[in-house]
């Protein structure tokens, strides 16, 4: 039989071999609920903050950023949002980036809430619930703590005092 | 060891042939034997068959052999019966799997939760058990096609005469009047059978039908891009299964997508009680009749990606949702899943009136989510200094929200006006009734101050209270891959129609001298080649009775 042989057979074997892969791989390794992991991507969004301008995720690359998910009726998200505001206030010129996102409230609320309690870090609105699906987010306060390159270092669920909070900012901006 | 694999009528074999590529001798069997030859594959080499394989050849091998494919089928199968003991995950919308299952059927239902059996479907070794038969299945036929393609193209008209004899259907025997032209006459009858002929001086082979042997092939096609496409399923934007709550009235947008749906109205009707059974009767069971959503699908055609303006949408479907007929718009389909009959408070149009007198300044709307922040009313300006969907004093009294359900909506106004103080006056107003008791509204404001104004809100009639009635929860599904699934399916029934309805004949005939030596085959229905070879026989002037031209070998 033809010259060709040897190179069609590796041909066909590579293909099975990267499609199978690929096909094990994705049920394996695929997250089901597309819930992100320590260790994973964060993924990108789009929502309005509160200064009226659109914030992506994306634009705080090279930068920690500290995601913070809350509403004002979550009483454990209004008890720790003084100590959100202090680390702000304490690490924002080393490139720290507090987001907190509010899930589904309208404007107004947020508004009165934030000036009432002092904080002046960005706060997105999520009123289509976007991020909170991307996320997966169930219980409330969740807080992931991404690093400069994008990656999910480790995700709190509940509430955060000052100093874990401190922790887990230094271990984020370690290069 | 070398094989010597040369025929002796010089043709050069490859490793493996078992009927002699050029002149069909059998290569093994004594030349004694008169036993039905093996015909598959028309006795050539399969691809893999070598003398001495290396690593690549062993895995082709492995992957090249029937048995092992039947092996692996059936482990598949096996396989497969573990995940019909219990229901799925896959088969549940909310629900804690690591709970669920030791819960209902205790320690056995854990077990097989730990064993990942609760999803065999999508689990490492049920995929890897598919890619392997998939594997098999382009390998098997590959090895196979290619040298069946060749031999069938190559076919020799003059065989050799244990080849002839050898088939189950033979004759041999005396042709009286032999004549030059008796091949020529032969051609001309089998051709009128349906044959095409080839020949030359004494020898002739007749085939019909051939392209029947490439159902098996055209099979396996279908199998290999069926099993693509439910491998492949995963892959992203290919399949989406996704429930959504659409509440009455609004617009909802449905994540991950430019589509946006809007429930114009959902009903539910019940069985009347006449109309169900006795049994059902007795135990006060409701039965639902019907559930239909009024649904509109919109597509965003500009502003999408850009959260601080409302986005420009453009109706593209609208259905009646009903169990079992979605909305499909071009695949994407919505099916009713369940709903919920708990009305939400989406708006109210207040009046504001004098309290001693009834006097009225006018109305205005204030809806619950995304409210003005101040409003107009008569010579009286109303600002919205706070809003609480869900109202309740915490253990300081604070005034808090539990949630964002508009369960206890409560609005704390600033009131400007004529006779008012320049900062104006603080007003709380809830808008249910039970909440203005609950939580003394009027006691509230006479600590605010709001009472020394003597202006009051109040909804005059229940034609100024607007309730989101109930919601749909809606399921989302596309499957972009049932396409190909169909597609496969469709080729692979081609394939098996070929196999079915058609046949593969050969007749071959050679004249030794005196002597006619003819040999015929077929896959299936034997009996009708023999019928076939015997009438022919007889065009020719041969008289022979059909049952003696099989040969059933050494045993007769």
């Amino acid at each position: 039989m033809g010259k060709a042989r040897r190179p069609v057979q590796i041909v066909i074997l590579l293909f099975i071999i990267v499609l199978g892969g690929y096909a094990i791989g994705s049920t394996v390794f695929g997250d089901h609920e597309g819930r992100p992991t320590q260790g994973s991507t964060s993924p990108d969004f789009k929502l309005l903050g509160m200064d009226g301008s659109v914030h992506s995720l994306k634009e705080y690359r090279g930068k920690s950023v500290v995601i913070n998910f809350w509403a004002t009726w979550c009483t454990y998200c209004v008890s720790e949002m003084p100590a959100l505001q202090a680390q702000w206030e304490k690490w924002r010129d080393q490139d720290v980036v507090i987001l907190g996102i509010n899930t589904g409230e309208d404007r107004l609320t947020v508004d009165r809430f934030v000036k009432q309690v002092g904080v002046d870090f960005p706060i997105l609105l999520d009123s289509e619930n976007e991020a909170v699906q991307k996320y997966g987010i169930v219980p409330m306060p969740t807080t992931f703590f991404v690093n400069k390159k994008g990656n999910i270092v480790s995700i709190h669920e509940g509430e955060l005092d000052l100093t874990m909070l401190d922790e887990q900012i230094e271990k984020l901006i370690e290069p | 060891m070398i094989q010597n694999t040369k025929c002796e009528c010089g043709h050069q074999n490859r490793v493996g042939t078992v009927l002699c590529e050029a002149c069909g001798k059998p290569l093994y069997d004594s030349d004694q034997s008169t036993e039905p030859l093996e015909m598959r594959y028309d006795g050539v080499a399969r691809r893999s068959q070598k003398s001495n394989p290396n690593f690549i050849d062993r895995i082709w091998n492995f992957f090249s052999s029937v048995k092992v494919a039947v092996y692996l089928i059936i482990i598949t199968l096996v396989g497969a019966m573990f995940g019909t003991i219990f229901e799925q995950e896959s088969n549940f919308v909310y629900f804690d799997p690591s709970t669920f299952y030791k819960q209902k059927y205790g320690t056995i239902g854990d077990i097989y939760y730990k064993l990942g059996l609760s999803h065999t479907y999508e689990s490492w070794w049920f995929v890897t058990l598919l890619v392997m038969i998939g594997a098999s299945l382009v390998i098997c036929s590959l090895d196979r096609v290619l040298p069946l393609y060749k031999a069938l193209s190559r076919q020799k008209i003059r065989k050799h005469r244990q080849f002839l004899i050898r088939q189950r259907v033979v004759y041999e025997g005396p042709v009286e009047n032999l004549t030059g032209d008796w091949i020529s006459s032969a051609v001309t009858s089998l051709k009128k059978k349906g044959y095409r002929v080839k020949h030359d001086e004494d020898a002739l082979l007749a085939e019909k039908q051939r392209f029947s042997r490439w159902g098996p092939y055209i099979i396996h096609i279908g199998l290999i891009i069926f099993l693509l496409a439910i491998l492949f399923r995963g892959l992203p934007g290919l399949n989406v299964d996704k429930h959504y709550w659409f509440p009455e009235g609004e617009i909802t947008k449905i994540p991950d997508s430019n589509l946006y749906l809007k429930n114009e109205g959902f009903t539910v009707e019940y069985y009347p009680e006449e109309e169900l059974p006795e049994k059902f009767r007795e135990s006060g069971r409701v039965v639902p009749k019907l559930f239909e959503t009024k649904a509109v699908l919109y597509q965003c055609t500009a502003d999408c990606d850009d959260p601080s303006k409302d986005p420009l949408l453009e109706e593209v479907k609208r259905h009646d949702i009903r169990v079992n007929d979605p909305l499909n718009y071009n695949g994407f389909k919505v099916y009713q899943f369940d709903f919920d009959l708990t009305p939400k408070l989406r708006s109210v149009t207040p009046s504001l009136v004098r309290a001693d007198t009834g006097e009225s300044y006018g109305k205005f709307k204030l809806s619950m989510t995304n409210s003005e922040e101040t409003y107009q009313v008569g010579p009286y300006t109303l600002e919205l200094s706070n809003k609480y969907m869900d109202f309740d004093l915490n253990e300081e009294g604070k005034p808090v929200s539990k949630s964002n359900d508009p369960n206890a909506p409560a609005f704390l106004f600033v009131i400007k006006g004529p006779d008012l103080p320049e900062a104006g006056v603080q007003y709380i107003y809830f808008p249910k009734q039970i909440d203005k008791e609950r939580f003394q509204q009027d006691a509230i404001n006479e600590r605010l101050g709001g009472l020394d104004s003597g202006l009051a809100l109040d909804v005059l009639g229940m034609e100024d209270v607007d309730f989101i009635a109930s919601s749909s929860y809606l399921n989302i599904r596309v499957d972009r891959a049932m396409p190909f699934v169909w597609i496969g399916l469709g080729i692979v029934m081609l394939g098996l129609v070929l196999g079915f309805y058609w046949h593969h004949r050969r007749i071959w005939l050679r004249l030794d001298g005196q002597t006619l030596i003819l040999g015929a085959h077929t896959a299936k229905n034997w009996f009708g080649l023999r019928r076939e070879v015997a009438r022919f026989l007889q065009d020719m002037g041969v008289d022979v009775d059909e049952k003696h031209l099989e040969n059933r070998g050494n045993q007769v």
